[in-house]
């Protein structure tokens, strides 16, 4: 297989996100692709620690939220750019990330999971809390500066931003499927004492998938917050934000590099349409898409555990045996 | 090669291990024995450094490694096998081993050489691309040996790889662990298949409640009173006779 066929499902996604602001203007339509890509890069940095090293978190808006803040506020009560927002919120992050990853080697699984929770809880009481510093539950508007220095960016210019850093997050994921350190992270996630008994070290190794994973996260969530121009508490640390992640990855296909991204496109595009269709209707409906995500999940975990790209392969290897009988017939 | 000096291994009042001292010295084949819960498994966890002894100290090649990390004991040479086998399930046999290869070789492509040869060295190589959840047990129980392999050990402790083995495969797995010893490698196998520790090895430490009962060759172990007694019962000295 060449690296282009292997990649094919890649080359399709990214590279048509890279045409359709040539040809396509609509902002609404633009609006979806930015945060399609955004969310998918997110979902492939959750991946890094939930997928590959299977360290399943559902606080990893922490980090999200993280990245948003400091981004939001080295703008708004420093008066500096959002860069180095993104800098700073990668520091704290990767702190948070340092907590995370050793709490992965006390605590497994479910307890694990409930860990990072508390950590995104704790945080969102903090920042809420903290009214003289970060606004509390008010949120900051961050203020739209044109420029590339300031982040303010055109909507096209926005869906390059997010494509460049999926196309990164994607490169990291296609490298942990290939090198040494991801082979090794893959024994972790089988099983930490047989990885162990081979030389690895195991626990090191979960503290750097974690912590690498809170920093991709991070500078997603900064990106996120400039992008969208307002951050408040309730959203950036919210549990919602982090099954979201989660979700998309496991929809996609959990430990795969596409994966996330195709869960994405799934996830976001059922969000924008339902939220679109039922918005004029009674406000009982603006939790409908949570309706789905938890339909979509079920489905998942029935009938393709693998998730999307699963389901791709089988198809592939089906047509492959058909391709195979045909030629045996002829 | 490898040296345990009054070890001692206890789990709250329970003392799973007591006071064990053992000398394995290099390119031996030894044999531990003893009736379930005799602490055998126990012993080989605490050589290879999944629990720390409350009293005691084990040395391996000169160095003390009491209650040093499993990963650290293995990068010096000692590689232990899991009683309950612990495949990298999802992944193909020949990744598994290869895991165990980049510990020694840090480039992929180097190691899945390496691991592609130990899988041949291991009768593994028709199921080399299967995933290793789908082998049957005594294929899951070869695969644990061939990933050991891969890290290059000086010696290698093999947990009870004989058991649920049909007569066919038994052969196959004494045949391929007498090969490794003659090729060089120090071996450590715990079992209870009286017969094949007969054959394979060169001596026998028997334990008991924790202790350590007897130690010598085979025919002496067959011989001895308090063995007999604890384990083998007379039925299997008649049976020998």
């Amino acid at each position: 297989m060449t690296a282009l066929t292997r990649h094919a499902g890649a080359v399709v996604l990214f590279g048509g996100a890279a045409v359709v602001p040539l040809v396509i203007r609509d902002a609404f339509f633009l609006d979806s692709l930015v945060l399609i890509l955004l969310w998918g890069a997110l979902s492939a940095a959750w991946n890094v620690a939930g997928g590959y090293a299977g360290q399943v978190s559902i606080g990893h808006a922490s980090f999200f939220g993280i990245g948003a803040y400091a981004g939001a506020l080295m703008v708004t009560r420093f008066g500096k750019s959002p860069w180095l927002g993104m800098l700073l919120g990668v520091v704290i992050s990767i702190g948070a990330g340092l907590i995370i990853g050793f709490l992965s080697n006390r605590l497994k699984g479910p307890y694990f999971a409930l860990s990072t929770i508390a950590l995104s809880q704790v945080l969102l009481i903090a920042v809420s809390r903290w009214r003289g510093f970060t606004a509390g539950g008010e949120g900051i508007p961050v203020p739209f500066r044109p420029g590339f220095a300031t982040l303010g960016l055109g909507h096209v210019a926005w869906v390059y931003m997010a494509l460049a850093v999926a196309i990164l997050y994607y490169g990291v994921e296609v490298y942990l499927e290939h090198s040494r350190i991801g082979y090794q992270l893959a024994g972790v996630r089988e099983d930490e004492d047989a990885a162990e008994a081979l030389g690895i070290a195991t626990r090191a190794l979960k503290v750097i998938a974690v912590t690498v994973s809170a920093a991709l996260t991070s500078v997603c969530g900064t990106l996120w917050a400039q992008y969208v121009g307002f951050v408040d508490p309730a959203y950036v640390f919210s549990v919602d934000l982090s099954v979201r992640f989660a979700l998309n990855t496991i929809i996609g296909g959990i430990g795969t590099a596409l994966g996330p991204y195709l869960g994405s496109i799934l996830i976001t595009v059922l969000e924008t349409y339902l939220r679109a269709t039922f918005a004029g209707m009674k406000t009982g409906f603006t939790g409908i898409y949570l309706v789905i995500y938890g339909a979509a999940l079920i489905l998942v975990v029935r009938w393709a555990p693998e998730g999307l790209t699963g389901i791709a392969a089988r198809l592939r290897a089906r047509a492959a045996a058909g391709a195979r009988g045909a030629r045996a017939h002829a | 090669m490898l040296t345990l000096e009054g070890v001692t291994k206890r789990f709250g009042g329970l003392t799973a291990v007591r006071a064990v001292s053992l000398d394995v010295r290099e390119h031996e084949l030894v044999g531990i024995i003893g009736p379930n819960g005799a602490g055998k498994t126990t012993l080989f966890n605490v050589v290879a450094g999944y629990y720390r002894p409350e009293e005691g100290r084990v040395f391996f090649a000169g160095s003390d490694v009491t209650g040093r990390a499993p990963h650290d004991i293995c990068r010096l040479g000692l590689t232990r096998t899991f009683q309950i086998v612990k495949p990298f399930g999802n992944l193909s046999v020949v990744d598994n081993v290869m895991i165990g290869a980049l510990t020694r070789t840090p480039g992929v492509r180097a190691a899945r050489s390496d691991a592609e040869r130990v899988v041949d060295a291991c009768g593994l190589a028709p199921y080399a691309t299967a995933r290793a959840r789908a082998l049957p047990i005594a294929l899951r129980k070869r695969l644990e040996v061939a990933r050991a392999l891969a890290t290059r050990p000086r010696v290698l402790l093999l947990d009870e790889v004989m058991a649920g083995l049909n007569p066919t495969e038994l052969g196959g797995m004494v045949d391929l662990i007498r090969r490794l010893h003659a090729e060089g490698l120090t071996v450590v196998v715990i079992e209870h298949i009286m017969a094949a520790m007969m054959r394979l090895a060169q001596r026998i430490v028997v334990l008991h409640h924790g202790e350590k009962i007897a130690e010598g060759t085979p025919a002496q172990i067959v011989a001895d009173r308090r063995v007999v007694d604890a384990y083998l019962g007379e039925e299997f000295v008649l049976a020998q006779a």
